[in-house]
């Protein structure tokens, strides 16, 4: 396991000083400053919801105060790596929805792609603005050793977290300014100015004026909610319902105070299903009617596209270094993780003889559900996952249990080792590119554990890029 | 601004109004129940407060009995009750939820912190010996929030929403509460006029904080209760008189006229209910009858309500 904060018991260089101020920080001073930052959480409403469970109340995500640092050399590496990820990823979805390049060079499997349900065949031939499909990727990128880190994710339909990201700084900042006084840390706060920067770029062919954007939520009760209303309010754009918007003559409206407003571009945190029950699920009662007619005649454009979700499907993951040389001609800057898809007999062999070993991963699940970790798992889970597999191999994909890199957590007054992994949110614009230097730092706060899912007791850091 | 959110944004502060309304209420019984019952009239306070707040029904179908204790943990706490201040609150931060944007940090912070403050009461068993100091409290925070909402929010449409939730709120719950009074505790029309009527008139000033206001707006003179409908409907001193909330929703309806540049009809029949009042005295107002006066004004006052519901929150011409 790699230890990012300590080498021999001794801190590494960009950590020099947060260890020396964690150390002399009073047990007293800690607990208080704890329970301060979990107040400001509260009060500002920072909360997320947890799908599957009985009890809908709202749920502070656990704060660790202690942060992770990224050095400027390493920030680069991952920044070069996760932009030319997201234009692959990009290049991809305009391809898969228009000639099929990719499959004519027989680089990715036929059926992989036309029978994938997140495949969405009314997009083909659909005329995206500027081919951008996906303006919003994020990346979710873990360390094994020193020397590189890995892709583990790509979530490039609504990734979410990038709030927690911002507020996470903003408490740090107010809980501890020494640290910011002494240490040059790049910010943050310029990310939703980034987004609607994007956002403009990317106006439908029909857009007259300036270009009218709304976010669309599912509503209060979705786990991201705050996130949603936190990036309308400082982007200074409606966040707007299903119900809050119409269709009339394949244009699209928003209902107001002084009747209806045209809307251009959305930035929709909802599911394709979920868009437009006369084009989708026919039954979803927070999509709107007709919008996917208005999106297709270029009255509207919806970000992500739909359709975008199958670029970040676990059995897509593994074509992923294939993808990047066919559309970029370069070879992938960040390393993905060896897979196994047991959609391929040897693999699933192999799979299969040595579960205890791997973590298996149902290629369509997400939140960390769905999923086995051979070593810490019961012979009985292992036998259900056994005749899962054999029952239905396409569905599955395996990799190595790799041991996340750890960075500690404060626990009572000492520092202990839990794992973390990153997640850098990218933007894709029309010739424009963002990324502010940072991203969201989740960890697992159990002892041991690699799930570090907030749906499944993980918890966030803040995440420095340093300047120099 | 999207109709979701002005709708949204009125509904909040009717809410938020609304709890202060009843800790108002419950002030008033608390008061009287410290008074000795020797004279008649009063002594079905606690049933009045239920009836006030037109929710006796409510009540009696969770509680078989009326009961000081029951009646002030149904009117704070319970569940049940749609009204209580704890839904109250809920429902003024579920409503704000929904627009967060809507309103600055501050005015949010404010509301947020409440409904958690009133959570963790809620989960200690309610002890009537804690009901002023609860009271206090419910108080202090709907001054809070209408404070932060005067220093922070901009000054924009939505300023107007939250406003005409509060004065509709208000206008309705004066005109209700001198209603219910006039009517209950007066059974029969032989008490006007007596002790027992004085104290009744002087207790409904306290149930809208308005005793002292009246004191020095009259001069100390004795209480006497067409001075005290004059005061509580026609008077534009007090700030809980019906004709203080109608000016101020007059007020608001006239700024969104202007801002949107489009008159309507709610507009234009709250300026005649406006000019009705001002043109009233309360002997007119006694003559006609106190009762079939309110009953009047809060049909008018609806359908203004309605019109004004049709144009912003569903988009329908007027």
């Amino acid at each position: 396991m790699y230890n990012e904060v300590f080498e021999k018991k001794k801190p590494r260089k960009s950590y020099e000083d947060i260890v020396t101020w964690a150390n002399s920080l009073p047990y007293s001073t800690l607990m208080k400053k704890k329970i301060e930052a979990e107040n400001l959480f509260k009060k500002i409403g920072i909360t997320f919801s947890v799908y599957n469970n009985f009890d809908s109340a709202e749920r502070l995500i656990p704060f660790d105060m202690f942060p992770r640092i990224i050095s400027k050399l390493e920030w680069i590496e991952i920044q070069e790596g996760v932009i030319q990820r997201s234009l692959a990823i990009n290049a991809f979805l305009r391809d898969i929805y228009s000639k099929c390049e990719i499959i004519k060079a027989k680089k990715i499997p036929a059926e992989l792609i036309y029978t994938n349900p997140a495949y969405e065949i009314k997009m083909v031939g659909v005329k995206v603005p500027y081919n951008i499909y996906s303006p919003i990727v994020g990346t979710d990128i873990i360390r094994t050793d020193s020397k590189s880190f890995r892709v583990l994710e790509d979530n490039c339909r609504t990734p979410s977290g990038v709030s927690y990201m911002i507020e996470n700084r903003e408490i740090m900042m107010r809980m501890f300014p020494e640290l910011f006084e002494k240490i040059n840390i790049e910010p943050v706060e310029n990310y939703s100015s980034y987004l609607l920067d994007i956002l403009k770029s990317l106006a439908p062919k029909k857009c007259e004026k300036d270009p009218k954007i709304v976010i669309l939520t599912p509503g209060p009760l979705n786990s991201a909610y705050y996130e949603h209303s936190y990036l309308a309010d400082t982007m200074g754009v409606e966040l707007v319902q299903g119900s809050d918007l119409i269709v009339e003559d394949n244009i699209t409206f928003m209902r107001t105070t002084q009747g209806k407003q045209r809307v251009d571009i959305i930035y929709r945190r909802i599911d394709d299903d979920f868009i437009d029950p006369l084009s989708f699920d026919e039954t979803s009662v927070i999509g709107v009617p007709g919008l996917f007619h208005s999106y297709r005649s270029g009255y509207v454009n919806i970000c992500s596209a739909p359709g975008a979700g199958i670029a970040d499907d676990k059995a897509i993951y593994t074509y992923m270094p294939e993808i990047i040389r066919f559309y970029l001609g370069e070879e992938p800057k960040l390393p993905s993780i060896k897979t196994w898809r047991c959609s391929k007999p040897a693999d699933k062999n192999y799979v299969l003889n040595n579960l205890k070993k791997l973590v298996v991963k149902e290629v369509h699940g997400s939140g960390g559900y769905g999923m086995l970790i051979g070593n810490s798992a019961t012979q009985s889970k292992i036998n259900i996952f056994k005749k899962k597999i054999e029952n239905n191999p396409d569905n599955y994909i395996a990799q190595p249990i790799l041991s996340l890199s750890s960075v500690p957590i404060f626990k009572k007054n000492l520092l202990t080792s839990r794992h973390v992994d990153l997640r850098p949110f990218t933007l894709i614009g029309n010739r424009k590119r963002k990324l502010v230097p940072g991203g969201l730092t989740r960890v697992a706060l159990k002892e041991g554990s690699l799930v570090v899912n907030s749906s499944q007791g993980g918890g966030v850091k803040d995440t420095w890029v340093l300047r120099n | 601004m999207l109709s979701r959110t002005a709708e949204n944004l009125y509904w909040s502060a009717r809410y938020i109004e609304r709890a202060d309304s009843i800790a108002r209420l419950l002030e008033v019984a608390y008061r009287i129940h410290l008074i000795p019952n020797t004279s008649e009239g009063y002594l079905n306070e606690w049933e009045s407060i239920l009836s006030a707040s037109g929710i006796k029904d409510e009540y009696l179908n969770n509680y078989n009995t009326i009961s000081k204790n029951k009646i002030e943990y149904f009117l704070l706490f319970d569940p049940n009750n749609n009204s209580s201040v704890k839904s109250c609150i809920e429902n003024a931060r579920n409503n704000l939820k929904m627009v967060r944007t809507a309103v600055t940090l501050e005015v949010w912070n404010t509301i947020n912190t409440w409904y958690h403050e009133i959570e963790s009461h809620d989960k200690k068993k309610y002890d009537s010996r804690n009901l002023p100091q609860i009271l206090d409290w419910i108080k202090k925070h709907v001054n809070l929030i209408k404070g932060t909402i005067n220093n922070t929010q901009l000054m924009n449409d939505g300023f107007d929403f939250i406003y005409l939730g509060i004065f509709y709120e208000r206008a309705d719950f004066t005109a209700r509460i001198i209603d219910v009074k006039y009517y209950i505790l007066l059974p029969s029309s032989s008490y006007i006029g007596t002790q027992v009527d004085n104290f009744q008139w002087s207790m409904m000033l306290r149930s809208v904080s308005a005793y002292r206001g009246f004191k020095w707006a009259y001069g100390n003179t004795q209480i006497d209760y067409t001075k005290i409908i004059d005061f509580l409907i026609l008077s534009d001193l007090c700030p809980r008189s019906i004709f203080y909330a109608v000016n101020k929703i007059r007020h608001h309806l006239n700024r969104l006229t202007t801002f949107y540049k489009s008159d309507n009809s709610a507009h234009r029949k709250m300026i005649t209910i406006h000019k009705g009042l001002s043109n009233s005295t309360s002997e007119q107002i006694i003559e006609f009858g106190l009762h079939e006066f309110l009953t009047k004004l809060i049909d008018d006052m609806s359908t203004t309500y309605s019109d004004l519901e049709e144009i912003y929150f569903l988009g329908i011409d007027k």
